[in-house]
């Protein structure tokens, strides 16, 4: 049922309502740097600035034209637009972020976004920040004053372990996974996971609950063990019961009387295992109720 | 002076949580994170180095403070929080005790939890008055601990070079919140994740830190070639020391396969009485919307990789962190000794884990440092426990070393911050640090509400630059509240942007917002005004 209009009034703010923007309305392109062989960039360009840049197109060039992703070597320290290397990205109409496999430990770049004409005509719509992929093993630059043979520093290298091949103990989980056969992920080091319990096959545990009533000023003991009694004189009790038998004294002392009750309980567990009874059936929903 | 060792040992532990802090909220589960940390690490750890010191016996630990953690143990609400938490408990133990009684073992470990948590209780409110990090000063001033400054909300630096005044704005701010909880300015700086880009050094320099840590391959792979590997630190071209973490003393305690914390003998940290019991009887103990979560009480041990686990023996799993440091410490020597025929000097091994490793995920850790710490002293002469900075003393000269740009992440790069779960985020955190900057030159001087404004809009800059978002993200645990943090700072942000602009301040609103995000009462905007 529709409801009747609200007049017009300044409601509290709430940041509930506020919505991630896609864009800031700027034209930019960021580069960063993932690892040694992969770059990502993301972007947006403003309607205005594409629709300058379309201007200085030819009719003739507006056939097939191409937005790209245009990365750039720029190690050797030059420009970008006289670098040596490069590589294009043809983007579809949807892409705001790419990763770049740019496969170049150790290299510098940078990257465009702009339009390609069939002709192989570049307009360059932005231009991004410069960075270094990082390198991916040992420099080959020896300081003479701090020389190491080559044969020691592997040497030392290899006493050090598996370099750089994630020991990842931001993930303190790591050093738990015998004890979790089960989960899966890697968990935050400073934080809990929730248990993955793996669904098991079964497991039961049985409780007791002994309760009662006494008068409110006796001093009731469950196996010796006083309990507390509500105001009402009501108490009880709750016990994992193991298997066997169980004589539960329960006695109630005041200043002149004297109770006692011994509820006996014998719990036994049967297990059985095996196929079950129709493979092909439809598994049953949910696991019966198994604590 | 005792005699020269034949190498060092600098031992580092990384504390750090986010800031979560939900006044708006009676119980709020994510804020356990912090209850649990301390039950289970700082006050341990805590109550074991000052009895160490009482003893006489020399402890040198390195210990990084994140400006967030501090801000956590500095408040009022949530130090009151704990100790409800605690409460909990404590009743909870309480049931446990009887509901156990026709089960030794568990009966038994049911007061040994009543038992932790009492003293917990004792060591915050009575000895500490509820305020830890005083204690850890004084650990500090006995020399027991060299505590390490950290980035303010521990920003993933390399994934922030985009902006560099970011960068700067998370090292000077995690350079004040050290000297806030401290008296001192810090000697050394842990960069969140290990998270080193070239160039940061130089950020570092300008707040007055002597070194930081990097992953092995930071040093390894830096330029030239380091003479002494990760065994000595390097110089940058800034003139800080960057240390190298050790792998293989890491991998004794970190690995699934080889590690410590796998033993048989050691506290099943999966199997805890919050997934375990009835869930009425539970109830009162877990998440206020009946979701099941770990209470801390945890009854059996690894056994094994089987599913039907034994009950866990504490005293059995003390000695076995007792004979885990015995061997720790003889894998150091041998370690030493293979190492001093590759470099003419003695290797310094750096070995830095998470704090809470031990004693939240490793339920024995605490134990284990306390015996690593005493056997050190009493059976390996040869090998001197140093921090960092005592290292710089005593071999002030050192290779001037470019590092590689690195972090102690999955791969040893950026991947874990940097991937189709959590990239979306970077073009939102640019931005914000963007006009953060924006508004810094706008408003080189400011007073009454506007600076107020100022100042929260870079508080919520801040704790949306935490990595710990971005790395939810990525493990898809606590995704929905990763995201909903991330949405509200830069909710926060925006309105707070606009507002400046339009010099329209909602003060009411500010207030609010004021109250819940709360840390860094010293914070001064202005650290954005020039890069």
């Amino acid at each position: 049922m529709p409801s009747a209009p609200q007049p017009p009034r300044a409601r509290p703010y709430s940041e509930a309502t506020f919505i991630i923007p896609a864009g800031y309305g700027d034209t930019r392109i960021a580069l960063l740097v993932k690892d040694p062989w992969w770059l990502y960039a993301y972007w947006e360009v403003h309607p205005s600035d594409e629709r300058r840049v379309k201007s200085r197109l030819t009719p003739e060039e507006v056939i097939g034209l191409q937005t790209i992703l245009r990365v750039y070597d720029v190690t050797d320290g030059g420009a970008p637009e006289s670098a040596a290397h490069w590589m294009d990205i043809p983007l579809s109409g949807l892409a705001a972020n790419w990763y770049l496999n740019t496969n170049a430990p150790d290299h510098a770049f940078v990257v465009e976004i702009g339009l390609l004409t069939r002709f192989g005509r570049f307009l360059a719509i932005a231009r991004s920040n410069q960075v270094r992929a990082p390198r991916s093993g040992p420099s080959d630059v020896i300081d003479e004053a701090w020389r190491i043979a080559d044969e020691q520093f592997w040497k030392l290298l290899h006493l050090s372990g598996q370099i750089g091949m994630g020991s990842s103990p931001g993930s303190a989980k790591n050093a738990l996974e015998h004890a979790a056969p089960g989960s899966a992920g890697a968990a935050a080091s400073s934080m809990d996971v929730p248990s993955s319990h793996q669904p098991k096959a079964l497991r039961v545990h049985a409780e007791l609950i002994v309760h009662g009533s006494a008068d409110p000023r006796a001093t009731v003991t469950i196996q010796g063990q006083p309990v507390a009694l509500r105001a009402d004189g009501s108490f009880s009790a709750r016990f994992a019961l193991p298997e066997g038998t169980q004589a539960i004294d329960v006695a109630a002392t005041t200043a002149t009387h004297q109770a006692a009750v011994t509820p006996v309980v014998i719990y036994r567990v049967q297990e059985k295992a095996g196929p079950a009874p129709d493979a092909t059936a439809p598994a049953r929903r949910g696991q019966p109720e198994a604590r | 002076m005792a005699a020269q060792p034949r190498g060092y040992l600098a031992f580092v532990l990384h504390s750090h949580l986010p800031f979560i802090r939900h006044p708006e909220h009676e119980d709020f589960l994510e804020e356990r994170w912090f209850f649990e940390a301390l039950t289970e690490t700082y006050l341990p750890l805590l109550e074991r180095f000052q009895r160490l010191v009482d003893e006489g016996i020399p402890v040198r630990v390195t210990m990084s403070f994140t400006p967030t953690l501090l801000a956590m143990l500095d408040d009022e609400l949530l130090q009151r929080r704990y100790v409800r938490h605690l409460d909990k408990l404590l009743e909870l133990t309480e049931r446990e005790i009887s509901r156990t009684r026709w089960q030794p073992h568990f009966h038994r470990l049911a007061l040994f939890y009543h038992h932790r948590f009492a003293s917990a209780r004792r060591m915050f409110v009575e000895v500490n008055h509820c305020r830890v990090i005083p204690a850890f000063r004084q650990l500090m001033d006995a020399g027991a601990i060299e505590p390490l400054a950290s980035c303010a909300t521990h920003g993933y630096l390399p994934l922030m070079d985009y902006q560099p005044a970011a960068v700067r704005a998370q090292i000077a701010i995690g350079v004040q919140a050290f000297e806030h909880a401290f008296g001192r300015r810090p000697e050394g700086m842990w960069l969140p994740e290990c998270g080193y880009h070239p160039g940061h050094d130089a950020w570092l320099k300008e707040a007055g830190i002597r070194y930081f840590l990097t992953d092995a391959h930071g040093i390894f792979f830096g330029s030239p070639r380091p003479k002494y590997g990760t065994y000595a630190p390097v110089i940058c071209p800034s003139g800080v020391a960057a240390f190298g973490r050790d792998l293989e003393s890491s991998k004794s305690v970190w690995s699934a396969e080889e590690g410590y914390p796998g033993d048989p003998a050691y506290r099943e940290f999966y199997r805890d009485i919050g997934f375990d019991l009835d869930l009425e009887y539970v109830r009162p103990y877990i998440g206020s919307d009946g979701a099941r979560v770990h209470t801390g009480v945890k009854y059996h041990r690894i056994t094994g990789k089987t599913e039907s686990k034994e009950p866990y023996d504490p005293d059995r799993a003390l000695e076995q962190a007792s004979r885990h440091a015995a061997h720790f410490l003889s894998s150091r020597e041998r370690q030493v000794d293979a190492l001093r025929g590759l470099i003419d000097r003695e290797p310094l091994i750096v070995s830095p884990y998470d704090t809470e490793l031990f004693g939240h995920w490793w339920f024995e850790g605490p134990d284990w440092i306390e015996a690593l710490i005493r056997r050190a002293h009493a059976h390996h002469p040869g090998l001197e426990l140093v921090s960092p900075g005592d290292y710089l003393e005593r071999h002030p000269r050192n290779q001037v070393v470019q590092p590689c740009q690195s972090s102690w992440g999955y791969q040893g790069y950026s991947e874990v911050w940097l991937n189709g779960a959590n990239d979306w985020i970077y073009r939102h955190l640019h931005k914000m640090a963007e006009r953060m900057q924006e508004l810094a030159a706008r408003h080189p001087d400011s007073s009454g509400p506007m600076r107020r404004a100022l100042n929260q809009s870079a508080r919520e800059l801040l704790l949306a630059q935490a990595s710990d978002w971005a790395f939810i993200l990525k493990t898809q645990t606590h995704t929905a509240y990763a995201y909903r943090r991330l949405h509200d700072h830069l909710a926060r942000f925006t309105r707070l942007y606009d507002a400046i602009t339009s010099r329209t301040i909602d003060e009411a609103w500010l207030g609010q917002v004021e109250a819940g995000d709360n840390l860094f009462p010293f914070l001064d905007y202005r650290v954005y005004a020039s890069a």
